[in-house]
């Protein structure tokens, strides 16, 4: 199979995949009982604006409209509006985004660096401190919850040490200007240097939280992998022309180890945001995993499917980009 | 070289903000929407009242109606015409002056819309007059003499014609008549107010107000502990306000306290057996052990309520019967109910939409009622969703619900609960036209003294057919570094960011 055509399948193989995705999300919260209107009117206004409202919102129409009606609307883009704002939810989770993407990112390249050079370093000295070090970091932090594990680090680094702050995104006064959302970006453009430690400052307890959560599993298969790999005749050809450590490890092994990591690492991407809705839930960052706990608390339909719908179509996008960055590492992916 | 300039310029600003000019005001709540025709939240409606000038205030700490756009005002003898007289020189940040026309407008496109409180005013206004630029006239459909109170809430507050669509509700923040404005506003992350320079009142006594917004109330904690925010307000989790209290000259903070008018209640719904038969509402109400409830849930943090009315507002009596297990047995064996043979009835709570602390108050309900060795509860929960559900359309029995007022008056405590239409949206389907010929003759009514005994014999029915059984009063709390001063807990519920000072 040509490269092109693999990423004609893979697109068209994404489309039944995001139908299901829809149809599940909108019959799902039709089935939870409950009715939004009442939930956010009821036991105050008369029976007359709680019929009106309803109306408004088209939930007196029969269900299968209401589902053309939301197909029709999802294609056009239109997540709906939510009925705690008003807003148009895509607006919403315009300005959330970029503040999951920032903690994302940044909690990807901590988990990354931590993962790829501990696990190198432990597969190279396999059995000794350092290795029986990280098989125990990796099983206690994948085992650890990680709105607890964030909950200690708060308590210590910003409730006794003050080191840094407790949660937010920015601290009450800061001068760069907002024109990306990643504040990171911002500040720097602004070149405001003292915005961007601030910045920095508030990133770092929730980046490292979902960071060495995340960790714990890149550690491990880097570790197994790359031990697999230095067992074999390439290692140590390699070894034998005399070929430095630093060379031998990442150049040989860890490269060569790294084909199944990526599929992995294209898979943790889904639970990294996972893990972003409770790390935002507790470090009040405003990002579109608090939005979506806050929207749940609210009963506002409109706003949860909106969110499950952005979460579900980012995953699809991300992994499909993966499968084709794969199949341009690996040629045997196409096949 | 601009560029770093302009980056030097930025850091000298930021450094150059000296501490007292700010405060930073941390919160658990959100805005749901800024424009006075959809707000129908506590803190939308916050952010308004310190944003927009509204036709009357509250005296400070009281619940005592001033005037503020509204200089004065006369009411027709027949109680239906209200005429209004707006002060002079009262504008918009713009520029654009707040005349009787702008009322008009406003309250016009209020009940257009059709938002969330647009009942307030469109059940009660027939007509809007403007008679002159300082003169309003509003007719009524029916005599309410609370209808100045319901001008003291946020629907009532004039919105800027040059820069409101008339047609749907903004989307950022309004056009400023009031002490603030809103400068920025990241929704969720943080508001920044500066005093107004065209406000017509008292400037502020802090140029500028930055909120901060906390997804959980141990965060909000932590962040006045560490010094991140210097007041806390809305919502320190009941145990870290008793646990700040003991410590807040150690931490360096103030504690305070004041009482909500949020009540809380069981409705008995009068039309589903047992509770359709009187003397049963009457025997349970004697079996309530409220200061259990508010001992041993609240630590001390509320107060019993005996009547509909809260305490401190005029009308209030107490007139509910005191805990009385006993009496309540004999009532009940009366009616044929024993040890053997006893009472069984369903209590129904919901787990989230009153906080965490609810499924203890309806276990402590359980257990009081069960002291009375005739009656077997059996407790039963419902989301709020279904929990609204289930009460309008008459499936619960027995239930806990919770009221916040939508203006200053007792009719917004009696109204809602014994009309015949009010008790049907509040799921206890009583009637009775003697209460509802009182509360209309309430309504008409147009000297304190008059209303006054009215009311309090409302209550006095209300007592005796006990469709609702009141429990406690809730109370506000505010948390602060003890170097901010002007904090004040307002029977109201307005919190006036511009008297606040820091030292």
């Amino acid at each position: 199979m040509s490269l092109r055509s693999y990423i004609l399948t893979r697109i068209i193989l994404a489309l039944p995949m995001i139908f299901i995705l829809l149809v599940v999300i909108f019959f799902l919260l039709r089935i939870i009982p409950g009715d939004p209107v009442l939930a956010i009117l009821g036991g105050k206004a008369p029976l007359e604006v709680i019929e009106q409202k309803r109306h408004e919102m088209g939930l007196d129409k029969p269900i299968m409209v209401q589902f053309f009606d939301y197909l029709k609307d999802v294609f056009t883009g239109n997540l709906g509006t939510s009925t705690l704002t008003n807003r148009p939810v895509i607006e919403e989770l315009k300005d959330r985004f970029p503040a999951t993407l920032e903690l994302t990112i940044f909690a990807f390249i901590i988990a990354l660096l931590i993962g790829l050079f501990w696990g190198a370093e432990s597969a190279w000295r396999k059995d000794e401190p350092l290795d029986i070090g990280a098989r125990v970091y990796s099983v206690l932090l994948y085992s650890v919850p990680v709105f607890w594990f964030g909950l200690i680090l708060q308590l210590i680094f910003a409730s006794y040490l003050r080191w840094l702050p407790v949660g937010g995104r920015i601290p009450a006064v800061t001068s760069f200007e907002v024109r990306t959302g990643l504040y990171v970006l911002d500040a720097i453009m602004s070149g405001d240097w003292k915005g961007l430690l601030d910045v920095l400052r508030y990133l770092a307890l929730p980046s490292i939280t979902l960071g060495m959560v995340t960790s714990s599993i890149f550690l491990r298969m880097v570790r197994n992998n790359t031990v697999l790999i230095l067992s074999k005749d390439l290692v140590k050809a390699a070894r034998a022309r005399g070929l430095k450590k630093r060379v031998v490890l990442y150049g040989h092994a860890v490269k060569n180890a790294f084909v199944p990591i990526f599929t992995i690492i294209g898979m943790q991407f889904a639970s990294l945001l996972a893990g972003a809705i409770l790390t935002e839930t507790t470090f009040s960052w405003p990002g579109i995993g608090s939005y979506l706990v806050m929207k749940i608390r609210y009963r506002d339909f409109p706003a949860i499917q909106g969110t499950i719908i952005f979460f579900g179509l980012f995953i699809v996008v991300i992994s499909i980009i993966i499968d084709i960055v794969n199949a341009l590492v690996d040629p045997r992916v196409r096949y | 070289m601009k560029k770093y300039l302009v980056a030097l310029l930025m850091l000298f600003v930021a450094l150059g903000f000296s501490a007292s000019d700010y405060i930073v005001v941390g919160t658990t709540d959100k805005i749901r929407t800024l424009d006075p025709a959809n707000c129908y939240d506590y803190f939308s409606s916050n952010i308004l009242f310190n944003v927009l000038a509204g036709p009357v205030d509250y005296k400070v700490g009281t619940a005592e109606i001033i005037p503020w756009l509204f200089e004065k005002w006369t009411v027709s003898k027949d109680g239906l015409v209200y005429t209004f007289t707006i002060k002079k020189g009262a504008a918009f940040e713009d520029g654009t002056a707040i005349d009787a026309s702008v009322f008009k407008w406003s309250w016009e496109r209020v009940m257009k819309l059709g938002g969330d409180p647009a009942f307030l005013l469109g059940d009660v206004v027939d007509k809007i007059e403007v008679v002159s630029a300082q003169t309003l006239k509003v007719t009524l459909k029916y005599k309410f003499s609370a209808f100045v109170s319901v001008l003291g809430y946020t629907v009532g507050f004039p919105m800027n014609p040059k820069t409101t669509p008339a047609d749907k509700f903004i989307d950022g923040a309004p056009s400023a008549s009031g002490p603030y404005k809103v400068t920025e506003w990241q929704r969720d992350v943080r508001m920044v107010l500066e005093a107004n320079p065209k406000y017509f009142g008292a400037k502020p006594k802090t140029p500028k107000i930055i909120i901060q917004f906390f997804e959980n109330s141990t965060q909000l904690r932590m962040a006045l502990e560490t010094g991140q925010i210097d007041v806390a307000y809305r919502h320190m989790d009941p145990n870290d306000v008793l646990d700040l209290q003991k410590n807040q000259t150690e931490l360096g903070l103030k504690v305070y306290l004041g009482a909500s008018p949020q009540i809380r209640f069981l409705v008995l719904n009068v039309k589903q057996k047992p509770f359709d038969n009187p003397a049963i509402r009457q025997a349970l109400s004697y079996a309530v052990d409220r200061d259990a409830i508010v001992k041993t849930v609240f630590s001390g943090l509320a107060s019993p309520l005996y009547t509909l009315v809260p305490i401190g507002w005029w009308s209030h009596i107490d007139v509910m019967p005191k805990y009385n297990p006993k009496q309540a047995t004999q009532m009940l064996q009366k009616l044929g109910y024993s040890s053997s043979k006893p009472l069984t009835i369903d209590l129904w709570y919901t787990p989230s939409h009153y906080g965490s602390t609810e499924a203890d108050v309806a276990q402590l309900l359980k257990r009081s009622f069960e002291a009375t060795g005739v009656v077997k509860v059996n407790i039963k929960y419902a989301e709020w969703s279904t929990y609204v559900e289930y009460f309008l359309n008459g499936t619960m029995g027995l239930f806990l619900l919770g009221w916040y007022p939508d203006y200053m008056d007792p009719d917004d405590y009696l109204w809602p609960f014994l009309s015949k239409s009010g008790a049907a949206s509040m799921g206890s389907f009583y009637e009775s036209a003697e209460v509802e010929d009182l509360m209309i003759k309430g309504r008409a009514a147009t000297t304190l003294q008059e209303r006054t005994a009215l009311y309090q014999r409302v209550q006095q029915i209300a007592a005796k057919d006990a469709p609702y059984i009141t429990l406690w009063q809730g109370f506000a709390d505010c948390e602060a570094r003890s170097n901010i001063s002007g904090i004040v807990l307002e029977p109201s519920q307005i919190f006036r960011y511009y008297i606040l000072e820091k030292k």
